[in-house]
């Protein structure tokens, strides 16, 4: 079985290529150190599974696995993150992940996840699972959290952009990163203002913060 | 041979810092612990040279067991890996007694620099850290 590692973490990279590894007959064919290389990498290298970490610069794990999917439909795709979230599981599934646990279960269930991956199963803990089951029976029961209603009116290049502005960069450099022109660039960026309802810079980092798009 | 005790309620970086320090056969990693309390029976049990502890973990955290371990074991360099880089954490860090202060994202190339370093009895700051801020915060504190 080939592996792709995205992380921005070399230390964590490290610990999972240790813990993959570590079953005879898997291989880390490459390791990524954001959504963006993930993307490059698996579109070139084909691997059976993709272990992402969620939060990584330019391009966070959400939409590079929207991307990956896309693009390969049979290479499946676990999602790693810091904290458990009831929102993002249903995004996650959205995005077409089928595998989903905790960065500080990775000894317990990484092994596990990866192995039902690779034979096309998904793979959610207990308490994911039970997120997924309630929304599933009861849509109506579970409140929409605002948030989501909102991104939803956001394209996929639209939240690509989100994550660029929240990192500090100019409507310049979310061009050159893209290969757009910087008129196109800022119409996204009024777009998005106007769809996410934000009037300045720091209110979307707080958008993008709580919403797990980048980090604290 | 120097040997080293990793402290980290995630599995995965205690693994990333074996991957590390396989690769130098000179540091022995002679033990694991995942909190502050496992952290510190093993401490006492193992007398390793060094202690490589995260600060964040449940139950006691990485802070409170160093100060024990610098109280009971003087001889024991405590290296903190952390993420996290304000200079106040770096401060109660030291005050704590720590001897050395690594963030994650710089472990790769920054770990065994910093063992190397506290154990010659010198202090590891890691350069990420902001000086003025770091410096301001002791000035003003005391």
């Amino acid at each position: 079985m080939r592996i792709l590692v995205a992380d921005d973490h070399d230390i964590i990279r490290r610990g999972l290529k240790e813990l993959l590894t570590s079953r005879s007959g898997w291989e880390v064919c490459a390791e990524a150190k954001t959504g963006r290389e993930a993307v490059m990498l698996a579109e070139q290298l084909r691997p059976d599974v993709v272990v992402m970490d969620i939060s990584m610069p330019d391009l966070n794990g959400l939409e590079a696995a929207r991307k990956i999917r896309k693009s390969l439909p049979k290479t499946e795709i676990l999602i790693l993150t810091l904290h458990f979230s009831d929102q993002l599981v249903r995004e996650i599934v959205e995005a077409g992940v089928r595998a989903y646990i905790m960065k500080s279960d990775a000894d317990r269930d990484l092994v596990a996840a990866v192995e039902a991956l690779g034979n096309h199963r998904p793979f959610f803990t207990a308490r994911a699972a039970d997120m997924l089951l309630d929304g599933f029976v009861r849509p109506h029961a579970v409140a929409p959290d605002p948030d989501a209603v909102i991104r939803n009116r956001l394209t996929s290049r639209e939240r690509e952009i989100v994550q660029l502005l929240a990192e500090g960069k100019s409507s310049k450099e979310v061009a050159v990163s893209l290969g757009i022109s910087v008129k196109t660039a800022e119409t996204h960026r009024a777009n998005i203002m106007r769809k996410l309802e934000l009037h300045s810079v720091s209110e979307l980092v707080r958008y993008a913060v709580r919403n797990q798009i980048i980090e604290a | 041979m120097p040997r080293v005790l990793i402290v980290d309620d995630h599995a995965v970086i205690r693994r990333g810092v074996q991957g590390i320090l396989s690769t130098y056969p000179e540091w022995d990693l002679c033990g694991e612990a995942d909190n502050g309390q496992d952290a510190i029976r093993l401490a006492g049990e193992l007398a390793p040279e060094v202690i490589i502890m995260d600060v964040s973990m449940p139950g006691m955290n990485g802070l409170e067991a160093t100060r024990i371990i610098h109280d009971v074991l003087p001889e024991t360099k405590v290296l903190l890996l952390t993420l996290h880089s304000s200079s106040e954490f770096v401060r109660s860090a030291f005050r704590a007694g720590a001897r050395g202060y690594v963030l994650k994202s710089d472990a790769e190339n920054e770990l065994v620099r910093a063992l190397n370093v506290v154990i010659g009895e010198g202090t590891y700051v890691s350069p990420a850290i902001d000086a003025r801020a770091l410096k301001e915060s002791i000035f003003y504190n005391n």
